[in-house]
């Protein structure tokens, strides 16, 4: 049992997930899609429809800033920290990486064992082509697209993270996380939330309630 | 100056990238909730003052219910995880568990505390206001039917009876208003 949780606890899939900010904002904005209007949909003490407005609106909501996480923050945020981080700091603490791409594929070959690293290091890039010093057209391999820096440090036993860079590339996705979920979103899902909800039938038009009232009054009072 | 601000700013992203624990970013997310949120709802100038106070402090108390739930859960997490794990795995399993821990929080612990803790605090707050409109809802609950008029039966002696319509079928205001005729 307790080597089982252990198994999980060290997984590498759980690693790499714990690891980035990223998907752990997701996953938990995902879980709270789920959780919050689960827990509505259970008090009893609420009416029916009472429980499936608000129900409906708590998922909207997590929709929303599930969806303006994955489009503001990753692409603008994530990347701005890792450019500025490139500007700022000198190269020996950032190391020469031509993308955030590159730098997560480093860090994922960081995160395996030598030997799993010098294969992958080795290994032919498919349909990617270079010219050797013979002037052959040749297979590109996956050390080439890494400066000699990266490359003698992914062959070490321990090698160098670049934290500056890494730690910038999180300080920013936090940044963008606290500004996309908690500033951006109430204001996107105020102006989207409603028409849906008036999309599905669980909130009356302001003018059709107003109509409905009026037609409810005894006229001949 | 400018070399302080970037070396501090160095520092802070050397140390998040050494150890960049799951809980900071849950728990900065809430804090700024937190305070964006029912600032947001107050500064509505649509909604109703009332219910714009109500949504205000709910929305204020979800996120300083979540804060210290994230963080205890999430360190109590990664205590148990290095009792239970070896000491090579600590690390790596601590921070796993604390992640664990927060979505643990966020899918059953947090809707859970809000849903059982929001209504009683929210009671205190409206409690005088909530019992005035029950009583006041109470005593407005009247039936508004109108009075059920009966047909008079007119039979006399042994003669089948025909249930005639008397005058006072013909009128819905029995007891008030003018009379004609004396009837």
């Amino acid at each position: 049992m307790i080597s089982g949780i252990g198994k999980i606890l060290t997984s590498n899939s759980l690693n790499n997930i714990t690891s980035n900010t990223n998907s752990q904002v997701m996953l938990e904005t995902t879980l709270k899609s789920i959780g919050r209007p689960g827990f509505i949909l259970i008090d009893n003490e609420i009416n029916e429809d009472t429980k499936r407005y608000a129900a409906t609106k708590e998922f909207l909501y997590q929709a929303t800033c599930l969806l303006i996480y994955a489009t503001l923050v990753v692409p603008v945020f994530k990347r701005g920290a890792f450019k500025l981080a490139q500007k700022i700091f000198d190269k020996a603490q950032v190391g020469n990486f031509s993308s955030l791409k590159q730098y997560n594929h480093y860090l994922k070959l960081c995160d395996s064992s030598l030997n799993n690293r010098k294969m992958t290091l080795n290994k032919e890039i498919k349909g990617v082509y270079k010219v050797d010093q013979s002037g052959n057209k040749v297979n590109k391999l996956v050390k080439d697209d890494y400066d000699e820096i990266a490359v003698n440090e992914l062959l070490k036993n321990e090698p160098n993270t670049f934290n500056d860079l890494k730690g910038t590339i999180e300080l920013g996705n936090i940044v963008g996380s606290v500004f996309g979920l908690a500033i951006f979103a109430p204001q996107v899902s105020h102006a989207f939330i409603h028409p849906a909800l008036r999309f599905l039938g669980l909130e009356k038009d302001k003018q059709a309630s107003v109509q409905e009232n009026s037609a409810k009054l005894d006229k001949n009072a | 100056m400018k070399a302080t601000i970037v070396e501090k700013l160095r520092q802070t992203a050397h140390k998040l990238g050494i150890n960049n624990k799951p809980t900071y970013v849950v728990m900065a997310i809430a804090a700024v909730k937190g305070i964006c949120r029912p600032t947001f709802t107050m500064m509505d100038k649509k909604e109703d003052p009332k219910t714009k106070k109500y949504t205000a402090i709910r929305e204020g108390l979800t996120e300083l219910i979540a804060i210290p739930v994230y963080w205890g859960l999430g360190e109590l997490s990664a205590k148990v995880a290095k009792k239970v794990l070896p000491p090579e795995l600590h690390k790596k399993g601590a921070k796993n568990a604390m992640f664990i821990g927060v979505c643990v929080a966020a899918l059953l612990v947090i809707p859970g505390l809000c849903s059982a803790a929001i209504k009683p605090i929210m009671g205190m707050f409206y409690h005088d206001k909530d019992s005035k409109s029950k009583t006041s809802a109470s005593v407005l609950d009247i039936k508004s039917e109108s009075p059920k008029l009966e047909i008079k039966d007119n039979s006399y002696n042994n003669l089948p009876i025909i249930k005639r319509p008397s005058i006072q079928n013909f009128t819905s205001r029995t007891e008030y208003g003018m009379k004609v005729g004396g009837v």
